[in-house]
């Protein structure tokens, strides 16, 4: 049987978010990180990070999606002691960092003007960042399978699929 | 969320540890794509001391190939489920489950052994404690079910007596389909049981020291007929209203015998033997498979507002028999 620490070990906790590693202290003050803490929170409160949106709050709606190592997770639904070691991108991690240029996906976004109040935006553009990174040249019904944990009040869903697909055209094989 | 001492586990042994040391007041984190919630809307009776994350443990996440079975290690997400053309090839109304639950989000995170365990959405039961005060059903040590006299139009429609909720894992439907087993490990060594006989009308029979470590799926034989059909309303965030999982072996047109699972309709996977008896050595046809419903569904007693899943469940039976979509 092993031993069980008396005290839980890692006081400390490093997170790779965006490329960059930081290095968090876990515990309840007011710049440490509690266990209980999910990655959105800590994306937003610790970091920063408010391109992440907590909407529901309970895996639902879709407007927290980052990537972890490069899948599409809800970031509510994930405590952040247990992202450590994992690569996080979130929509602040897609624009180029030396020319500040954006994505395509993201500028065709604001071409096809696909959103209307843009809160679920974000979370959008992660989960198809998600698919075009496994497959650059999905089928629109793909697509939609891919987009489909993630909700959009304003209805921009129309405009999302002919931004998505515009990207794919110029950017993939079809 | 309130806080909770958290560890990452090196073995399942250490696991089990910890779940013992802390005598119920742990809880496991595999997934977390329901305790979250859980936790969150702080429903349990008593909230968590310490959550235990297994994702840490090394060789929970695999799908083994074996002669006769297949193993697929407790920590295996439902999008690995999805992506092996093992399961595709050998096991296909598994596939299908897998991918009806949820979003890809939730899907690239949550696991089977998760999916197995996770606890009921009856919406009396999960009543946020931030909103008035939690709800003291039968469930949770009160008298009564609310929804027996309130709000039950997603409840269960066949076999319950004191707690009309419903077992939500789609995956248990299909795993009772395909007679797997599922081995827990637990303070006082390992055990085997078939999913058919995991789940009691309050909740599943895992001790408060014990978790499920995998899964064990029999490769049909001969080849059999796989269905698995599910009823929402709205595909990605509802849970099924009702559900039906199908293994057909079939002689020509004559079944030989089969295995027809109903599920969120009752608080365990439920096994339609009527039907099952009464398909053996027939013919399949639009009236066999009428029949076949109709005895699927015998003995059922709807509540107030859900006779409606009745028929659904009658529906998917006669698709399942049939083989139509």
């Amino acid at each position: 049987m092993t031993s069980i620490p008396k005290k839980h070990p890692p006081h400390t906790l490093s997170l790779t978010v965006n490329g960059e590693t930081h290095s968090f202290i876990l515990g309840k003050g007011p710049n440490e990180v509690s266990p209980s803490h999910t990655l959105a929170q800590t994306l937003r409160e610790k970091l920063g990070l408010t391109g992440t949106k907590i909407s529901c709050d309970r895996g639902a709606c879709g407007s927290c999606t980052v990537l972890l190592n490069g899948k599409a997770v809800f970031s509510c639904m994930l405590l952040t002691v247990e992202c450590e070691g994992k690569e996080i991108t979130t929509i602040e991690g897609l624009s180029d960092p030396k020319t500040g240029n954006l994505d395509p996906l993201q500028q065709s976004f604001i071409d096809h003007t696909a959103f209307q109040c843009g809160f679920c935006t974000p979370g959008i553009i992660m989960s198809t960042k998600a698919l075009l990174n496994t497959n650059p040249s999905p089928t629109v019904d793909e697509v939609k399978e891919a987009l489909s944990g993630n909700f959009c009040r304003c209805i921009s869903h129309y405009h999302v699929l002919d931004a998505v697909m515009d990207v794919v055209k110029k950017e993939g094989n079809q | 969320m309130k806080s909770f001492v958290h560890f990452n586990t090196r073995s399942v042994d250490e696991a089990i540890h910890l779940l013992k040391k802390y005598e119920g007041k742990a809880k496991i984190n595999a997934g977390g794509t329901d305790l979250l919630g859980v936790l969150k809307d702080r429903i349990l009776p008593e909230y968590p001391e310490a959550i235990i994350n297994i994702k840490t443990i090394p060789g929970l996440s695999m799908i083994e190939d074996g002669e006769e079975k297949i193993l697929i290690g407790a920590l295996t997400t439902l999008a690995d489920i999805i992506n092996s053309s093992l399961i595709e090839k050998t096991f296909p109304l598994l596939k299908e489950a897998a991918l009806s639950v949820a979003s890809p989000q939730i899907r690239n995170v949550a696991t089977i052994g998760g999916n197995l365990c996770q606890d009921t959405r009856c919406w009396y039961y999960r009543y946020p404690d931030g909103i008035g005060g939690r709800i003291n059903c039968f469930r949770k040590g009160g008298k009564t079910c609310p929804a027996v006299s309130g709000e039950n139009q997603y409840h269960a429609v066949i076999g319950a007596k004191k707690c009309y909720a419903v077992c939500p894992s789609d995956l248990a439907v299909a795993l009772t389909a395909l007679g797997a087993n599922l081995t827990i490990a637990g303070q006082k060594g390992v055990r085997t049981i078939p999913v058919e006989e995991f789940y009691h009308p309050l909740g599943n029979t895992l001790s408060p020291d014990e978790m499920i470590t995998a899964i064990h799926i029999p490769k049909p034989f001969p080849v059999a007929r796989q269905t698995f059909h599910k009823f929402t309303l709205r595909k990605p965030i509802d849970f099924a209203v009702v559900s039906v999982s199908s293994l057909i072996f079939l002689d020509q047109e004559i079944c030989t015998s089969s295995r027809i699972v109903l599920g969120a309709v009752a608080s365990a996977p439920f096994r339609a033997y009527k039907a099952e008896e009464f398909l053996k050595e027939k013919k399949l046809s639009a009236k066999t498979a009428e029949e076949a419903a109709r005895l699927a569904l015998d003995g059922s007693k709807p509540l107030a507002k859900n006779a409606y899943k009745v028929e659904i469940a009658k529906t998917l039976v006669k698709r399942a028999v049939q083989g139509t979509e």
